[in-house]
């Protein structure tokens, strides 16, 4: 439990680490906007050469980014398989028929019995899935005789493919870009930087000072409380509860038992905290003098201006051409 | 010498049925180093509290440095005293041990440029130069306690207070903070332990027994500690050096029935 990778600083050296964390926060929001104002295919390119280039001028190695990405993946191929399946604007592209009949429905059902069976032995589970799919696709495909009692077709349409492609490729710059901030910025300074780049929201009263000093304890106390939350397994697989495996209802029962001391054992420690907080002198809202600084480099300034360039010309490409 | 803290009358209760604290009356003075001595639940934490306004006492009143305590001047007498709690993972706020320190002093509104100087300072002081980067977790827990403590130096109040701070420690990490807080005492800060513990008594100049509420006795820590009737009545043990005199002085004592007492009582730890 104690190696959550993702999103994690990683210690290194690099422009990426030099700049201004409020830079690195707005360059990231201009450049997601960016990538959802662009709609050709090789602005996209573009655009996905760009981050490329930024990943190896920072020196920050693909396995990192590959990781972060890792968890999005089956929402990428979700968002992929449903677009195909049901777009069907823009030109046709590809069709083949399907046979359904008794042979080939019941040879689909064994592939998908036979991968329910063997998914928890296969290492790549979700190539193993697409094959899969693309074999029961292929059954439906060849069989055609006999007892076919219905048929039906497999089609891809332009437009499905092009916004399949791009709602991925969108996701994948966006995921990509948030993990480079969060790699190259330490959590402090990502959370300086926050409290300053928010600080125009103070208009509508927004308390951000307060804002960026939960975020600093809350971030302070993630491993305390994790540590907490292993003992409290331990304790209850003493006591004989069981966190491998279990009915759902078993799982309920786990949980309740892991979270209710969690919440108690927080309440008591954030009552404790504030107390020391209190004790050292700590006023909510009240103006306090800061030890750590933003220094503001000519660097940032080049960063920023690059970045609303290419965020005003994507505005300009969709409007004028 | 002059009074630093001044209780008078004080009584607090939690809920109504009981008192915490029943007429508490105690004078500290500049320099003084004082321990409070009471068995789990005497009111000695309730003690703590009180003195810097975390809880609001129900009668009676406290004065710090010759200012009364109340709700206008709270903050001002928070910059006098200053506390070092039981738990060392409940009182670490920073993200790092830099962090920590730099809490109290950003909350005084040092300007930067001191606040460096007084981190370094006093990080030196209780040896945690080395970790200043460090996060909590790569700590132990004497070394997180020596962290708070830099804290509460850092913005040099008079008096500090510690309680039970050494409790959830190792021997060796009880050892070293009691050898500061009997630096920082010889060096002027005024000091007061809450403690269960007679070890921790026995460098302060005087102790203040409490038992249920009330104060059972308040006399030099040399006298409380022999006196067996005191420490028996608010539950208390006596060390064991001393428990042994006890019973010289009240038994006629050979080798053999010598032998017996330290057997017996070395199996009553």
């Amino acid at each position: 439990m104690k190696n959550i990778v993702i999103g994690r600083y990683v210690p290194g050296k690099g422009f990426l680490y030099d700049l201004d964390p409020r830079t690195k926060l707005i360059a990231l929001l201009v450049l997601m906007a960016a990538t959802f104002i662009i709609d050709e295919l090789i602005h996209m390119a573009a655009a996905i050469l760009l981050i490329g280039v930024i990943l190896v001028i920072g020196r920050i190695s693909v396995k990192r980014v590959y990781l972060g990405l890792r968890p999005l993946l089956f929402l990428l191929i979700f968002t992929f398989a449903f677009q195909i399946l049901f777009n069907t604007q823009g030109d046709l592209l590809f069709e083949t028929p399907l046979y359904y009949s008794p042979i080939t429905l019941g040879l689909v059902v064994v592939i998908v019995l036979i991968w329910g069976f063997t998914k928890r032995f296969i290492k790549f589970k979700l190539l193993y899935f697409l094959a899969t799919v693309f074999l029961s696709l292929f059954v439906l495909n060849t069989f055609t005789e006999p007892l076919v009692f219905a048929t039906g077709t497999f089609s891809i349409y332009e437009d499905a493919l092009e916004m399949a492609l791009f709602i991925m490729l969108r996701l994948i710059i966006i995921v990509t870009l948030s993990t480079i901030l969060t790699i190259t910025t330490k959590p402090t300074d990502l959370n300086l930087g926050l409290e300053s780049v928010l600080k125009p929201l103070k208009v509508i009263r927004v308390n951000t000072e307060e804002i960026a000093m939960i975020i600093s304890i809350a971030l302070r106390y993630i491993p305390t409380l994790l540590d907490e939350a292993n003992k409290i397994m331990l304790a209850q697989a003493s006591r004989g509860v069981d966190f491998q495996e279990g009915k759902l209802k078993e799982k309920v029962m786990q949980i309740v038992s892991l979270l209710v001391p969690m919440f108690i054992i927080s309440f008591k420690r954030s009552d404790e905290l504030a107390n020391a907080m209190e004790a050292r002198s700590f006023i909510p809202g009240h103006p306090r003098t800061r030890l750590h600084l933003l220094t503001w480099k000519t660097l940032d300034t080049v960063v920023l201006v690059v970045s609303l360039t290419l965020l005003i010309s994507s505005i300009s490409i969709r409007v004028f051409l | 010498m002059k009074p630093i803290i001044e209780i008078k009358d004080v009584s607090f209760a939690y809920s109504k049925q009981q008192d915490v604290l029943k007429n508490v009356n105690l004078t500290i003075q500049k320099g003084e180093w004082i321990t409070i001595l009471g068995h789990n639940g005497s009111g000695k934490s309730t003690l703590s509290k009180l003195l810097i306004g975390l809880l609001k006492a129900k009668t009676g009143t406290i004065h710090v440095d010759g200012i009364e305590l109340n709700e206008d001047s709270v903050y001002d007498i928070r910059k006098k005293i200053g506390i070092v709690f039981q738990n060392p993972d409940n009182q670490f706020v920073g993200v790092t041990v830099r962090d920590d320190i730099a809490f109290g002093l950003e909350n005084l509104q040092i300007p930067r440029e001191e606040m460096i100087e007084r981190i370094d300072k006093f990080s030196k002081k209780v040896d945690m130069f080395e970790y200043l980067n460090k996060e909590p977790q790569q700590l132990s827990g004497g070394q997180k306690q020596r962290v708070a403590i830099a804290g509460i130096l850092a913005m040099k109040t008079d008096v500090i207070i510690f309680d039970e701070s050494t409790s959830m420690l190792d021997p060796k990490g009880r050892k070293k903070i009691l050898e500061y807080m009997k630096q920082l005492n010889d060096e002027g800060t005024t000091i007061i332990t809450i403690t269960h513990d007679m070890k921790e008594a026995v460098s302060s100049d005087r102790v203040v027994v409490l038992k249920h509420g009330e104060i059972l006795k308040v006399d030099t820590s040399t006298n409380i500690l022999r006196d067996k009737t005191t420490l028996e009545q608010s539950n208390l043990e006596l060390l064991l050096p001393l428990e042994l005199l006890h019973y010289m002085d009240s038994n006629n004592v050979d080798h053999q029935s010598l032998k017996d007492f330290l057997w017996a009582s070395s199996l009553n730890v």
